[in-house]
């Protein structure tokens, strides 16, 4: 009887199966995603990153590569997008007549400017995966789509700086967001002082998507940057003395803690006219001064519900 | 392997040989482990230490195990004797976590010790009630447990860890490779397959799981930063007892549905254990109750979360035929035990969530379908379409149109809560309703013979 007999060969693809599969994951080790929480969040950076090593590797001939196998890097769930750093469309798997074109200036519909905004994540150090927030569409759709990107910089082997790019449309609210932000917000503090305080509250700028915004207060619950709209005037809130569903005082709390810490994640509960059940909300504080005045900033996110 | 005269393996009484009796608990400990999700999930949302949730698992652990001993001892008036374990309470999650944010653990405490008392109070009415509980609602009710569990199963069989994250394919291969094993060696298998065809299912899916998916794997490094024994740390958030008056209805009204789904339970592990019972007996089932309060309690004073009695488990022993409540016994004293061993309960932890969920939908397929041979085993009549039909029609319905109860009036909300409960109070409420004639016509009759 032969080595691979038909009662043994099985047993022999079986194991390489297993040891193929096991060994897939080993390229990611180097990856950290432990500062999500959605699978959906780890999958596309993964995704995104396979890309970018597939990119340092085989430099620029491998726009090929992508543009021959584009159906691989479109999926239900994302696609896959190239672009130089001077905001030409290198390759784009869902939308290929972008391809070749610039779209440094391209707006969305809330004012935004995507590929500004993701040349200027690639260079912060506190953004490691680039995010950026937007609104898009999907191919060959015509209604807006609210978006989160992740992006990857690389420099191929013939010295050419590029970036790639994938983004998850209706995508899941990370806690890593709303830190990226308050912390990126409390940075500009600290560089520009009282004048940030127009460029944090600028709806246009990333510290607003969606129904995320960032907001500043006084040490006595008095606002600077209001949390709901642009004008503090009109918000009539003292933040002090904010309750939840649950007559829970979410920032008296918080600003307790931070006595002894300059950051502080704090829980809140709210009502959904939807679910019968409460939901949960995640507020992020990050303390800062201007001229020796302590002021917090802070942002707001829905937390992750239990699957059942 | 011994043959029993009886259908059993292992009967309600019956003590098993000590080997037997060790891995037979162990098999009931893995399903256990699916409710410590809850304490985890609970304290990450607290965004509290490592070292809290470490406590907080203990301590719900020791209550859980506590729980199961008393419920299957059968000490006078606490216990029903039946193999009927506990779980950390799912049935507790959303109340514990309202409670958290207003008063932390001291109010969570002083919550779950009123939820004990209020099932300890129910307990001895619900053996009056044993007219509402006809042979075909028993089986309904028995039928709806085994549904209640569907939801969890399947979000563990696809490896969810949150609602409307992506779903990943090795994830369900481990959880149907874990399942056909399960139901394999129950089919074919003999003797000790047969008893143990939980455990083989579950160590089978779980060597799968480390083989194919690496994240199984690095999950273990973290095995060796846990001490093998400790003691749970009474941290400042564990200290003082709290109660809020504002809470106490929403309190009350949670406890009611927990002991509705208990008393379920323990009807099902009746069944089970004593086939032969033509009608319910309800003092087991009031002492089981008893047995249940007493552990919520215990959670509360201990600090853990609130206890529940275990569907899955009973689901587990009907299809394994080990029914020996010496086999609970022993799983409240392993699952007791664990609670201060981290490194082991560490490594019980990462159990895949996919084998759980083939685990509990194995246990699940049992349920379902010896109530609906339950319900079926009585002459059928028109009476019972409808009470059955319409008490299914609106039960099931709070779990497929849960958006749509979340805007109803609030007396509607607080009768349709989930499938269970909602069932089993309508079907209750319609058969007396359908039957009126019939109980009338009885008294009529009784009226007549003494004139």
């Amino acid at each position: 009887m032969g080595l691979l007999s038909q009662r043994r060969i099985f047993p022999i693809l079986a194991i390489f199966l297993i040891i193929f599969i096991a060994g897939c994951e080993k390229k990611y080790e180097e990856l950290d995603l432990s500062m999500y929480q959605y699978r959906d969040t780890k999958n596309l950076v993964k995704f995104v990153y396979d890309a970018s090593l597939i990119l340092k590797k085989d430099g620029l001939k491998s726009l090929n590569y992508f543009r021959n196998n584009r159906a691989r890097y479109r999926t239900p769930e994302y696609y896959l997008y190239i672009y130089d750093m001077n905001g030409i469309n290198l390759f784009h798997a869902g939308m290929e007549y972008l391809e070749g074109q610039n779209l440094w200036d391209i707006t969305d519909k809330n004012g935004k400017k995507p590929l500004q905004m993701i040349i200027e994540a690639l260079a912060n150090p506190n953004n490691p995966h680039a995010w950026v927030h937007f609104s898009w569409f999907e191919p060959g759709k015509f209604y807006p789509v609210p978006k989160s990107s992740c992006h990857f910089k690389v420099k191929t082997p013939e010295g050419a700086e590029i970036f790639v790019g994938g983004g998850m449309d209706y995508p899941h609210e990370e806690r890593e967001f709303i830190r990226i932000i308050v912390d990126d917000a409390a940075q500009l503090i600290a560089q520009k002082g009282w004048a940030a305080l127009a460029d944090i509250s600028n709806p246009v700028s990333k510290y607003n998507y969606r129904d995320v915004r960032v907001f500043a207060f006084r040490p006595n619950g008095e606002l600077l940057i209001s949390p709901v709209i642009m004008d503090t005037a009109f918000t009539q809130i003292n933040l002090l003395d904010c309750v939840d569903e649950v007559k829970h005082k979410p920032f008296v709390k918080a600003l307790n803690e931070l006595e002894s810490q300059d950051r502080v994640w704090e829980v809140f509960i709210e009502k959904n006219r939807y679910k019968k059940e409460p939901i949960k909300k995640s507020l992020y504080i990050h303390k800062t001064s201007i001229n020796g005045n302590a002021i917090y900033l802070a942002a707001i996110t829905d937390l992750p519900e239990p699957p059942y | 392997m011994v043959k029993h005269a009886n259908p059993y393996e292992y009967s309600v009484n019956q003590v098993p040989p000590p080997g037997h009796l060790f891995f037979l608990s162990f098999q009931h400990v893995l399903i256990l482990f699916v409710s410590l999700a809850f304490p985890i999930l609970f304290a990450s949302q607290l965004n509290e230490t490592t070292e809290f949730a470490a406590s907080l698992v203990a301590f719900s652990m020791i209550a859980a195990g506590f729980g199961s001993i008393i419920q299957a001892l059968k000490l006078p008036y606490v216990g029903s004797g039946y193999l009927c374990p506990n779980v950390v309470g799912p049935s507790y999650f959303s109340l514990s976590m309202s409670a958290a944010w207003t008063g932390g653990i001291p109010l969570v405490r002083g919550l779950i010790i009123i939820a004990g008392l209020v099932e300890m109070v129910l307990a001895p009415i619900i053996e009056k009630l044993k007219k509402l509980f006809p042979t075909y609602i028993v089986g309904l009710v028995m039928a709806m447990i085994g549904i209640s569990i569907i939801k969890p199963a399947i979000s563990s069989f696809f490896g969810l860890a949150f609602r409307d994250d992506a779903t990943k394919s090795i994830d369900l291969v481990v959880g149907l490779f874990s399942l056909f094993v399960m139901v394999f060696a129950n089919v074919w298998g003999k003797g000790f397959i047969k008893m143990y065809c939980l455990l083989i299912g579950m160590l089978a899916g779980w060597i799968l799981a480390l083989l194919i998916n690496p994240e199984y794997r690095y999950a273990f490094a973290a095995v060796k930063e846990y001490p093998i024994f400790a003691l749970p740390v009474i941290g400042p958030q564990f200290r003082g007892i709290k109660f809020d008056f504002g809470m106490i209805l929403t309190v009350i009204i949670v406890a009611i549905i927990g002991s509705l789904k208990s008393f379920g339970n323990l009807l099902v592990a009746q069944k089970i254990s004593e086939p032969e019972l033509t009608e319910p007996n309800f003092i087991p089932i009031r002492n089981g109750l008893m047995a249940d309060g007493i552990s919520t309690v215990l959670a509360g004073l201990l600090g853990g979360m609130a206890v529940d009695t275990s569907s899955s488990n009973i689901g587990v022993a009907g299809v394994t035929k080990a029914v020996s409540r010496w086999i609970c016994v022993g799983a409240g004293v392993i699952f007791l035990m664990l609670a201060f061993f981290p490194k082991f309960l560490t490594i019980l932890t990462m159990i895949p969530k996919p084998v759980l969920g083939g685990s509990m939908t194995f246990a699940g397929s049992f349920m379902i379908c010896s109530g609906l041979e339950e319900m079926f085993s009585e002459t059928w009549n028109p009476r019972k379409t409808f009470v059955v039909g319409i008490a299914l029609f609106f039960g099931l319905s709070t779990g497929f149109l849960p958006s749509l109860y979340a805007r109803v009036p609030g007396f509607i909300q607080t009768l349709f809560t989930d499938p269970l409960s909602t069932t089993t109070i309508i079907a209750i409420a319609l058969n007396l309703i359908i039957n009126l004639d019939v109980m009338l016509g009885n008294l009529r009759k009784k009226g007549i013979s003494k004139n």
